[in-house]
């Protein structure tokens, strides 16, 4: 067949694959369906055309045969293509082409199609971002355009491509199965006498097939006949990326159905003649006149342009991806320990991959794996570990979604103050690095495992201060040696620089877990979500408990144990959302992603519910069963009633294994980032999350009774404000409250390392406070991460 | 010791690749093929906007046009269905025949205006018709020099 780049089963034998990479294994279960099928249709048609055309051709007409004849070789040839037709794939992008999207590119790109936002993943084994309606199909391993699902039953993706294809052959198949079923029918109605015939059994029994196949197929092309209506793919379909909200890609009944059967082929992207460069390019080579403007601007760039555009982008990606944003879910009791959940990679695929599955950060907040080969080592280990963890359906997606979020420059410690004090990063994260499993070699610099772990555990595993402390020691360790000017550091360091808002806005690392009895005691999964929220609920105007200081934009693990420990009742309030606000649409983007058909999902993020934190973690575990019984799911549309019950047609949908999100709902509260008030910032986003910060502190100040604190915030120094409340973390309310004035300390230029290093193993420390009466003690944390307390 | 001379020549005749520039897809009107218009702002010392603007949206028509459905494609269509599309094999699609222009005219451009420039469009379709990758060559007119005298002050020391 024309355009066929990978063979099929037709004939029952499980030949070799000819698969666009090499190294696929063969997979002879791969070819049972398409075998089954094609031996039914072929077989049982072929009976058909003997036994009981024959006495139909005399009994009525020739016609009757050649009609059926007709509609048979329609059926084949569109099963054909279907089967053998490339559906659409995408090539691999060069290496070139990554690498102009630069370290720090965010894992998500946001789109606008006709006015509504889409979202474009990074897909880290093709290395792109997919075009819409593009996703990676898992069993082929490829990215396919438009996909619609990977049908077992001729072993290939529907894509653009054949998707024509596919619906003749299920519209030709339905009305074949009905002209053999009724002719057959009629032969049986006129030979009842003669039953115990060859002719009149194989008859029948060729009815019975008819009939069993009828149900499901017809059921398949009534849902196909739909979809093609409203212009949606099978995928859009099943993972309700278009439920209740609008879909860009519809152009009307009438014109969506020619698209689909009137539209010119699509052409092949793969195994293409490519033409050689027959041009050749010699210097010297022309330039164009400068205009008068462009000469002044020249002259004016003093060489920030790079960074403007970098800022510029962050500010675009942010603007976009404002309403995207989603708190990352309550860390997973596996990730915590991430060397356990290596080593026990079968048990917790399911829970890790679900964890993975999911958008925690807001999307800009995700990095993708890096392709540059100092990287390299890197990335494949994040590779290897990404694909150990996730291993069930969520495939490409959870991986990349695992890799990117291991990136180091996802670290909980901004570089910003790395910089300042490298030396004293150096050595915090050294002592970070004795963490459990945590350290890993922070003090390696930059070796693909501690940049990977770290970048890992600090995104997903919410609680596990052992992550966030060697991620933030594995951070600062990192940022030292990206000093000494290792390219793959450097990867880090720009990570940092640019994203050091992105981390800290998304900084969704939660309190520590273990190692720290303050943190254990006071916070639970649920809770933490809420720190995440500070920042977007500052901007919508939330109302927040007015008490405990307000939440810092950077949630960092100090930041949201302190706080939780303060407003351990106000969690579970409604009120209390923005963490909700950010957490609820997270999840349900997390629910729809790892869930096609979870109807558990909760809202869409439009709906910005408030929702008590405690729900959250009931979801992860209903998404844990969720995600398990997968397969065995029936899907939530409005499935035909036909399909109800059958077999194997309706695997199908579940095979869609596609990694697509669900549309990013456009009327998520969006945070509305505000000018930095002092000092400079690299990056708009950690401008706004400087000044988000300052009005917090501001707010603590004037709720604390004029803590004075908000003085001396600087834009840069907003990790060191994160530091400061971390530092307090573990301390009573009351003193929590009326330390409301730490926040002025920041304008000493504190170490992140040590803090991650002493507030985690040291939960003493910060307990001793904590337990300090509140009357009249102000803790300040001064330089070195040095807590003291001044009486009021 | 080395006994390589280079030849100044022979440097400045292999350009090297300093960069790559890509043009994105515009989805703004959904998953018609289209790409951005905008200029990227590393071409601008290399060719002049208008020209470049002009080659994107030429490309832009040309794709409208393949994806068109009207009626040849749809005559094309029932063929195809007709024949149990062994057409296929015989005949070139109407996208196809569109490509092959396409192919034809970013030659021609590559040939005229960007080689000229030391830039070098690649057609979109080898890279699934995402981007229009914009190979830019470092101008080795000015850097040429350099490395050859280089060379040769390094051989005159023997």
């Amino acid at each position: 067949m024309p355009g066929s780049s990978k063979s099929g089963g037709v004939g029952g034998l499980p030949s070799p694959p000819h698969t666009a990479s090499p190294s696929r294994p063969l997979r002879p279960s791969r070819y049972v369906p398409v075998s089954a099928a094609t031996a039914f249709l072929v077989g049982s048609t072929t009976l058909f055309f003997c036994f009981t055309c024959p006495w139909l051709s005399e009994q009525f007409s020739v016609a009757v045969p050649i009609y059926n004849g007709v509609i048979f070789l329609f059926v084949l040839a569109n099963f054909c293509m279907a089967t053998f037709m490339d559906p659409g794939i995408f090539p691999r992008a060069d290496e070139d082409e990554d690498k102009e999207d630069d370290f720090r590119a965010p894992l998500y790109k946001t789109v606008e199609i006709r006015g509504i936002q889409v979202r474009m993943k990074w897909c880290s084994t093709c290395r792109f971002y997919r075009p819409p309606r593009c996703s990676h199909c898992s069993v082929c391993d490829n990215c396919v355009e438009d996909f619609d699902h990977h049908c077992p039953w001729v072993n290939n993706c529907i894509g653009r491509r054949n998707y024509r294809y596919f619906f003749l052959f299920l519209l030709s198949l339905t009305v074949h199965i009905m002209g053999v079923f009724g002719f057959g029918l009629l032969y049986v109605l006129y030979h009842t006498q003669q039953l115990d015939r060859v002719h009149s059994a194989v008859t029948m029994a060729v009815m019975c097939v008819a009939g069993l196949f009828f149900i499901p197929v017809a059921g398949l092309t009534g849902f196909h006949m739909v979809l093609v209506a409203r212009g949606r793919t099978t995928n859009e379909q099943v993972t309700g990326k278009f439920r209740g909200g609008v879909n860009p890609f519809t152009n009307g009944c009438w014109k969506n159905v020619s698209h689909v059967l009137c539209s010119s082929q699509a052409p092949r992207y793969l195994g293409r003649k490519r033409k050689p460069h027959s041009v050749v390019v010699q210097p010297p080579f022309l330039r164009p006149q400068l205009t008068d403007t462009q000469l002044a601007a020249k002259v004016l760039d003093n060489g920030i342009h790079g960074d403007l555009h970098r800022s510029k982008s962050s500010l675009e990606m942010m603007e976009s991806q404002s309403c995207d944003a989603e708190p990352p879910p309550p860390p997973k009791p596996e990730l915590r320990y991430p060397a356990l959940s290596r080593g026990h990679q079968g048990q917790h695929t399911e829970e890790s991959s679900l964890l993975n599955k999911a958008p925690p950060t807001p999307t800009m907040y995700k990095y993708r794996p890096t392709y540059s080969s100092p990287g390299k080592n890197h990335t494949a280990l994040t590779h290897a570990y990404a694909n150990q963890m996730s291993r069930g359906d969520s495939l490409k997606e959870s991986s990349s979604l695992l890799q990117s979020s291991q990136q180091p420059g996802f670290r909980s410690e901004p570089s910003l103050d790395g910089r300042e004090a490298p030396g004293e990063r150096g050595g915090g994260g050294l002592g970070g690095g004795d963490r459990p499993g945590g350290g890993g070699a922070p003090g390696s610099g930059g070796g693909g495992i501690p940049g990977y772990s770290l970048g890992g555990r600090s995104y997903p595993s919410f609680s596990d201060p052992t992550v966030l402390s060697s991620g933030g020691g594995g951070g600062a360790s990192h940022s030292s040696s990206v000093r000494s000017g290792s390219a793959h550091n450097a990867t880090h360091v720009s990570e940092a620089t640019t994203s050091t808002s992105y981390k800290s806005l998304a900084n969704q690392t939660p309190p520590p877990r273990n190692g720290s009895l303050s943190y254990d005691s006071l916070l639970t999964p649920s809770e933490s979500p809420d720190f995440e929220s500070a920042a977007p609920d500052m901007s919508p105007g939330h109302h927040r408990t007015p008490a405990p200081p307000p939440i810092l934009g950077y949630s960092s693990p100090y930041l949201s144990a302190q706080l939780s420990q303060q407003r351990d009742a106000e969690l579970h309030q409604p009120s209390a959302s923005s963490v909700a606000l950010l957490s609820s649409p997270h999840r349900a983007h997390y629910l729809q992603e790892s869930h096609p058909h979870s109807h558990h999902s909760q809202p869409p993020p439009s709906s910005a519910a408030p929702q008590p934190p405690h729900p959250h973690h009931h979801h992860h575990h209903h998404h844990h069963h969720h995600h398990s019984s997968h397969s065995s799911r029936p899907p939530r549309f409005s499935r035909p009633p036909l399909l109800s019950d059958s077999a194997a047609p309706h695997h199908y949908p579940y095979r869609t294994r596609s990694t697509d999100t669900p549309l990013a709902p456009s009327t998520h509260p969006p945070r509305s980032p505000h000018p930095p008030p002092l000092g400079k910032s690299l990056s708009y986003s950690s401008a706004a999350a400087a000044e988000m910060q300052y009005r917090m502190v501001r707010k603590a100040s004037a709720s604390a009774g004029g803590g004075g604190a908000g003085g001396g915030i600087h834009a840069p120094k907003d990790e060191i404000q994160m530091k400061l409340f971390s530092r307090t973390n573990g301390q009573p309310r009351s003193s929590i409250s009326s330390s409301g004035s730490t926040p002025s300390s920041p304008s000493h230029p504190i170490s992140m390392s040590t803090r991650p290093g002493q507030a985690y193993p040291s939960p003493g420390n910060t307990q001793s406070p904590a337990h300090k009466p509140g009357g009249g003690v102000k803790k300040v944390t001064g330089v070195g991460g040095t807590t003291y307390e001044i009486s009021v | 010791m080395a006994t390589e001379f280079h030849n100044l020549q022979e440097l400045r005749q292999s350009p090297s690749l300093a960069t790559k520039v890509f043009i994105q897809r515009d989805y703004s009107e959904g998953t018609v093929c289209r790409f951005q218009i905008k200029f990227p702002s590393e071409l601008g010392s290399r060719i002049e906007r208008t020209l470049f603007e002009d080659t994107v949206k030429t490309l832009n028509t040309y794709y409208a046009e393949a994806e068109k459905v009207g009626g040849q494609s749809y005559m094309e269509g029932c063929l195809a269905c007709a024949t149990a599309y062994f057409i296929f094999f015989c005949m070139e699609t109407r996208y196809e025949k569109v490509l092959k222009k396409i192919s034809g005219y970013i030659q021609e451009q590559n040939e005229k205006i960007y080689a000229p420039r030391g830039l070098l469009l690649t057609d979109p379709v080898e890279r699934g018709m995402r981007v229009i990758e914009v190979s830019v060559f470092e101008d080795r007119g000015s850097s040429g020099s350099s490395p050859s005298s280089n060379v040769s002050s390094g051989i005159s020391q023997r």
